[in-house]
């Protein structure tokens, strides 16, 4: 477990392949990390051009800079001027020195006011706070490069200034910290809750505690093997994300359902015939084929995740395999041999007595088996309206969403968002000869175009150097901002600008040898629909490219775009193939396509409820949720083969009468005990990370439905097809 | 007697002290004196590397008179900039006067070269690098002798006076015993972080040992510079008129 990978890394998800991948490892390569973290530091209701501010600019500045781990520092401290003073043609830093007169002050404020790209890089809206934008080196993780700039930003400015931190690379160096702790604090209390439901309808802490183990050994196995691979092959794919923060509660569940099963059933028996080892030959005996058969199927399921196109979900579906392996194999070793261990007394409660449970679900059983049209009719219509739900999902990747808005984090990154250039990036990266006019024209087209959005707060690329310096040439008149129609005459500038100016300053914008240059759109936080309308224009204004030969879009807008289709395409991929595989796995087990077929019914229902109800309740699909279908197949299928399997068990010997009502005693209890308790996962709606609301609330709602699916559903349609089944 | 010994004793240590620093003024004041050319024409190669291993070539003829103080630079390559040209005039107050001749649009702009820091051409050569230094601007400590490529060399530390403008905090420089050279030279920042190497190559020309290549590194940014000289005249017939604004316009033949 020591080796296992926190991976903080969004892009990490996406296909190798995939264009904006591409793209993206392009620029990173060509202009370094695009991933920044933003700083604002100022006043509520004062003006931040005053000497004491931009003395503390030019420290944070300077120690910012001094960090090895950080590549590069923007700041109206170092930004260049350009300007024409009195004809010397000047390029240099915009705050020349720690302390400055008001004159200086004033200077600059002119030149930034006069500058909108400047101004919207570098001050609020207002002109009440700096923007100070942190670029990371490529290879230092996001979440080191983070806590460097907040303890900087904090001992330097904390007393004297209201201070926010946002950007991208703060949320992804900051988010999988912050949910990792959040889900084990909740995941400790869901399994405290979790052993106290046990407790109480097991009622005996021994039976509980082997449960436990059974969980925990599998946990480790599966951790254990994901860390190993990654020492073993330093496969990416098999990195801790963020997405994998479902996979310990998935496990959970499925090695929490083999376990209740043998102890139940051996409980059961041991009330029938008191003989500890008759009772669990008796147990093994019947639950070897369900649980084998459960593993095999969930096993399957996880596997098709190898198919997935989000990179780690092959590393997520082989490791939770390893896992639900691990716990089958436990459950019908380990479990038998520690309660052959215990010496048990047949008068404790636990074994002379029904659970509260049992009672209940005999009771349930009755009734359902009474009115089973009645129950398939009210099942269908619930079906229905879930089905119709689905046309309502909306897919929500962001990260900055995961937040509740009256958090601090939410309130920082927001005001980033909100007051300074915005969180969300477009990048287009242009391949062509850059100081050909023609280029620069078809740049300056797309400048237009991403401006003309009115969430972008600014672009920026190479023609607003090439038009400003061509202004200043021409004694600083503004109608020589245009991009020169000669090539000639924009290479002049260029040399001009390497002569004058620091060569440094047009690294982020073009490369080398001025083949490949980079437009940059900053924006505020774009719903997924202005995202998908957004990036469809930009992509049709690169289409209509006739000078630039090659050109392709990527930033982090882009890359939500297509996490987006990513997650819906994961979801379906992952759910079809499992659900035809688990049905192909039954029909030949039971070599009746009609088991088969009816083994789905209640997961299939679940999973349509389950996003149904998402659609309708307004809870987004995001790479977090999506996976909560998993969970439904999981221990889905698991009841409704527990079920089938002792249908037929029954059939087999010859039972006739109320054969459904048997079942649902039989089965239906540990099916609701293991159901109830994994609800226990609802304490994770305490998170303060809304997917993992989510992710508390749909446990319990998907703990319920295939519960309630298996016994209602399932029991119904058997019920209903009894007769030819009995032949 | 044994106080006499003492008192010797510190007086002999104070003379060898004070003798070692003498030794590092006395070598740089050596090197100053050193007969430099009064003028030299020459074609420069600069081939500039980036971090990523990407190259960029210009190609000049350099014209310098009065020992560098007057300089003027036309370019030849890239083609896109050729007949681009620069006169750099230092003054005896210590400002430099630049100008640039931008053959597309027919002007001549004066730009500011007083930020010492600042690169020259994109290279790792600052303005600062080129201008020679004035002894009475830095103080010398003689280090220990040292080899550089197998050369026994001097070693000094330059340290920049105060009242000196610069971007260096110091500079250890490597002098050839054997031709009293300067072979090697490292800067520091402000920050007292090593920012640079240089290493100079000689040749014979008229009787100079004249800089034939320069390799730069800048250590902090990963980019290299590697400058070339050839065809290189020496104290040939010169016009010192020539350092005027209008022979950025034309470029010399040879």
């Amino acid at each position: 477990m020591t080796f296992i990978v926190v991976d903080d890394d969004m892009l990490a998800m996406l296909p190798n392949n995939m264009s904006s991948k591409l793209s993206w490892d392009a620029v990173q390569d060509e202009f370094g990390s695009t991933e920044s973290i933003f700083i604002a530091f100022g006043y509520k209701d004062k003006t931040i051009f005053n000497k004491s501010s931009f003395s503390d600019l030019w420290k944070l500045t300077n120690e910012l800079e001094s960090r090895p781990e950080i590549k590069k520092i923007t700041s109206l401290s170092n930004l260049p001027k350009i300007e024409n003073v009195d004809g010397f043609l000047e390029v240099h830093s915009l705050q020349p020195s720690e302390e400055l007169d008001d004159i200086q002050i004033n200077g600059i404020k002119k030149y930034v006011y006069n500058n909108q790209s400047i101004r919207a890089r570098s001050i609020s809206k207002d002109g009440n706070y700096f923007n100070i934008m942190v670029q990371p080196n490529d290879s230092i993780a996001h979440n080191v490069v983070r806590d460097i700039v907040v303890e900087i930003g904090d001992s330097l400015l904390s007393k004297n200034y209201e201070i926010h931190y946002g950007g991208t690379a703060y949320i992804t160096g900051s988010v999988p910290g912050m949910i990792k702790n959040d889900i084990s604090k909740l995941l400790g209390v869901g399994l405290v809750l979790m052993s106290l439901i046990l407790l109480v309808n097991i009622r005996d802490l021994f039976a509980v505690g082997m449960i436990f183990s059974v969980i925990i050994q599998s946990l480790i196995v599966m951790a254990g093997l994901m860390g190993w691979v990654v020492y073993l092959t330093g496969s990416e794919n098999f990195y801790f994300t963020i997405i994998n923060s479902s996979m310990p509660i998935i496990l959970l569940t499925i090695a929490n359902s083999d376990g209740v099963h043998v102890v139940t059933k051996f409980f059961k028996e041991m009330r029938h015939n008191g003989n500890i080892k008759k009772s669990i030959a008796k147990s093994i005996d019947t639950l070897f084929v369900p649980i084998f058969l459960t593993s095999v199927t969930t096993i399957a399921a996880f596997l098709t995740l190898y198919f997935a196109p989000i990179n780690q979900l092959m590393g997520y579906g082989i490791c939770l395999s390893a896992g639900i392996l691990y716990a089958f194999i436990l459950s019908l070793t380990f479990l038998p041999a520690a309660m052959s261990l215990k010496r048990w007394d047949l008068n404790s409660k636990a074994i002379s007595q029904n659970g509260y449970l049992e009672n209940i679900i005999s009771k349930f059983g009755k009734l359902v088996i009474s009115k089973p049209k009645s129950i398939l009719v009210v099942g269908m219509i619930i079906m229905f309206i879930g089905t119709a739900g689905l046309s309502l999902l909306k897919v929500d990747v962001n990260i900055a969403n995961f937040f509740k808005e009256d958090t601090d984090f939410r309130k920082s990154i927001d005001f980033i968002d909100q007051e300074m250039t915005g969180t969300m990036d477009v990048r287009i990266r242009v391949e062509a000869p850059i100081k050909d006019p023609n280029t620069l024209n078809e740049m300056q087209e797309m400048q237009t175009l991403l401006n003309s959005n009115p969430k972008v707060t600014t672009s920026y690329s190479i023609v607003d150097v090439v038009k400003q310096m061509h202004r200043i040439l021409i004694d600083d008149n503004p109608e020589f901002e245009i991009v020169p129609k000669d090539e000639k005459k924009v290479s002049n500038l260029l040399m001009m600008y390497s002569i004058s100016g620091d060569q440094d300053d047009l690294n982020t914008i073009v490369d080398y040898n001025y083949k490949v240059g980079l437009i940059t759109a900053l924006s505020r936080v774009m719903s997924t629909e202005e995202i998908i309308q957004f990036v469809k224009k930009i992509e049709d204004q690169v289409y209509d490219f006739k000078h630039i030969s090659n050109a392709s879009i990527t930033g982090m807008a882009i890359v939500i775009r297509d996490l987006i289709y990513l997650v819906i395409e994961s979801s379906v991929i992952s759910i079809f193939s499992s659900v035809i595989l688990i049905c192909l796995i039954t029909s030949i087990f039971f070599k009746n396509f009609s088991w088969g077929f009816l083994s789905i019914v209640p997961l299939v229902t679940a999973v349509l409820i389950n996003f149904g109800f998402m659609g309708i309740a307004g809870i987004h699909l995001s790479h977090v949720t999506a996976l909560l279908s998993s969970v439904i197949i999981g221990v889905g299928v698991d009841f409704s083969i527990h079920y089938i399997y002792q249908y037929r068990r029954l059939i087999k010997d010859k039972v006739r009468n109320g054969i459904s009502n048997k079942v649902i005693n039989e089965v239906g209890y540990p099916i609701v005990l293991d159901a109830a308790s994994n609800m226990s996962f609802g304490a994770l709606l305490f998170s303060t990370f809304i997917p993992v609301q989510y992710v508390g609330g749909l446990m319990v709602f998907a703990m319920f439905s295939t519960a309630f699916g298996t016994l209602t559903l399932l029991a119904a349609s058997v019920e209903l097809l009894k007769t030819s089944y009995s032949k | 007697m044994i106080k006499l010994f003492i008192i010797c004793s510190i007086q002999f240590f104070l003379l060898i002290n004070n003798l070692s620093a003498q030794t590092g003024y006395e070598l740089a004041k050596k090197l100053d004196n050193k007969d430099k050319p009064q003028n030299m024409t020459s074609r420069i190669s600069m081939t500039l590397t980036n971090a990523k291993n990407k190259s960029r070539k210009n190609v000049m003829i350099s014209k310098t008179a009065s020992q560098s103080q007057k300089q003027m630079i036309w370019v030849l390559e890239p083609k896109s900039d050729r007949g681009m040209s620069f006169l750099k005039i230092e003054r005896e107050d210590r400002k430099t006067e630049m100008r640039i001749w931008l053959p597309a649009f027919n002007k001549i702009r004066r730009i500011n070269a007083n930020r010492r820091s600042n690169s020259f051409m994109g290279s790792d050569l600052s303005y600062e690098d080129m201008m020679s230094r004035s002894l009475d601007d830095n103080t010398y400590l003689r280090l220990e002798d040292d080899q550089i490529g197998g050369e026994e060399c001097y070693v000094l530390e330059v340290i920049p006076k105060k009242s000196i403008n610069t971007s260096y905090s110091k500079h250890i420089t490597w002098v050839s015993k054997e031709n009293f050279q300067i072979v090697q030279e490292a800067s520091y920042d402000k920050k007292s972080k090593l920012k640079k190497i240089k290493n100079f190559h000689y040749a014979f020309v008229n009787n100079y040992e004249i800089i034939s290549k320069i390799h730069v590194k800048d250590l902090q940014k990963k980019h290299k510079t590697d400058i070339y000289f050839d065809q290189v005249k020496v104290d040939a017939k010169m016009d010192e008129k020539i350092f005027q604004e209008k022979s950025l316009k034309r470029l010399p033949l040879h």
